[in-house]
């Protein structure tokens, strides 16, 4: 089997994906997790900036890698993130490519 | 006789517009203070054919890295995808306990992502600070924070600049009580934008703090020890001061150069003005601090000779020596 293709665990659904994101983000942002729903805009409502988004990036690759190899965000693609609904929609579906 | 702490200093060896020449050349000196040992990282093949008598020095070590990270290079996405550059190798060394501080004369918002991403930041303190030595005649530099990390910050920002740079003024030259003030365009309280008004009230929880000072009061004994400001404005007013003296010295030069009576003059002047010149030379004063990220981080000037980075790996050492890390975290507890 390919590496690249090779799925350690069961790829994680929507609701584990945000719950993930919400953990990093708040621990990055040192908010509470309560402020982090679906609709927050990253910018406006959570005042995170390039840098803390590529803090979350790093971690996120790092712990899902583990899970599915190959797992990894584009930068072009984060800049057009703008929520963490987004945000989470694009990982899951990453998960899914990296799993395919 | 209290016995000095060796120190390690990784070395960034492929940043700035002379590198690797001059940093490895500064490397090489430095490692003639014996408490002190560099970690040279870059291309191994170029750091070695640069080393003066083609060998490393005692104290000195090289750490291959393939990839260098260009002075125009956007910091986000160079970081993430040159993981063996000399910028990000260099400070994992730190994280991983092979150095004690970093230098580097590279690009600095690339230095300044590997720090946060590598190293981390202190809690509390989303996004670190530049802290720039300002010479004033006579005595320590004045510290100028924020130089142009973060041009838009939050007024809480300014408070944790100005007491970890407080902090940092007290370890470097101890200053026992170092005077803060905060850049604004008048002295009275109530002067300055939004930014300046909302951080005049938590920065008067800061020990130390005086109130607004001017422009004018760069370089003067007499005024603060800290000056306090946001990115955009620090940067500005670093920019303007650089311009101003390199006019005024252009000036005073030429006006030696414009008669026999005035050269004549100029050889009993100018060794003196060239001593005083001397303090002036961003190649002496050890390089900017980034402050908030848990490590010690040195970032020197682009064009950084030999002789800069001698004395920014002197200061970084000297840093890791007094645990001016911890030190900052703890006055931005303090800080609340």
């Amino acid at each position: 089997m390919p590496a690249e293709t090779h799925v350690e665990q069961t790829p994680m659904g929507p609701d584990e994906v945000l719950a993930l994101i919400k953990e990093h983000l708040a621990e990055i942002l040192e908010i509470d997790e309560s402020r982090i729903t679906r609709d927050a805009r990253f910018a406006e409502d959570l005042d995170a900036d390039s840098l803390a988004l590529i803090e979350l990036v790093e971690i996120l690759e790092a712990e899902l890698g583990e899970r599915t190899v190959g797992f990894s965000v584009d930068d072009e693609d984060l800049a057009e993130l703008r929520t963490v609904g987004e945000a989470t929609d694009y990982v899951v579906a990453r998960l899914g490519v990296s799993a395919a | 006789m209290t016995e000095t702490k060796r120190v390690v200093v990784a070395v960034d060896a492929m940043g700035g517009d002379r590198a690797p020449g001059e940093i490895v050349a500064g490397a090489a000196q430095a490692v003639a203070d014996p408490d002190v040992g560099v970690l040279l990282v870059g291309r191994q093949a170029e750091i070695e054919s640069a080393l003066p008598d083609g060998a490393a020095p005692d104290g000195l070590e090289v750490l291959d890295a393939t990839d260098v990270i260009a002075m125009d290079d956007e910091p986000l996405s160079a970081v993430r995808k040159q993981k063996d550059s000399s910028i990000v190798r260099a400070v994992e060394a730190v994280k991983e306990g092979r150095a004690d501080a970093i230098v580097s004369a590279g690009n600095t918002g690339a230095v300044t992502t590997a720090a946060v991403l590598r190293l981390g930041r202190f809690k509390g303190v989303p996004t670190p600070a530049i802290a720039v030595p300002i010479p004033v005649a006579g005595q320590h530099p004045q510290v100028l924070v924020d130089a142009g990390a973060v041009v838009d910050p939050a007024p809480e920002r300014l408070a944790q600049y100005a007491a970890m740079a407080s902090e940092y003024a007290r370890a470097r030259w101890d200053i026992p009580a170092p005077r803060i003030g905060l850049l604004s365009n008048g002295e009275e309280a109530g002067k300055g934008d939004e930014l300046r008004k909302a951080a005049f009230p938590l920065l008067e929880r800061i020990p130390g703090f005086v109130g607004n000072v001017e422009g004018r009061d760069f370089m003067h004994a007499d005024t603060v020890d800290v000056v306090v400001t946001d990115g955009f404005t620090g940067n500005v007013a670093l920019k303007s001061l650089e311009g101003a003296l390199r006019a005024l010295s252009g000036l005073v030069f030429s006006v030696l150069d414009g008669s026999p009576e005035a050269r004549e003059a100029s050889t009993v002047i100018m060794p003196e003005l060239l001593r005083l010149a001397e303090s002036y030379d961003p190649d002496v004063t050890g390089g900017a601090a980034l402050l908030g990220v848990k490590g010690m981080t040195v970032i020197s000037h682009g064009a950084s000779s030999a002789r800069a980075i001698v004395n920014a790996v002197a200061v970084a050492a000297d840093c890791a020596r007094c645990d001016v890390i911890e030190r900052m975290r703890k006055a931005v507890i303090d800080a609340g």
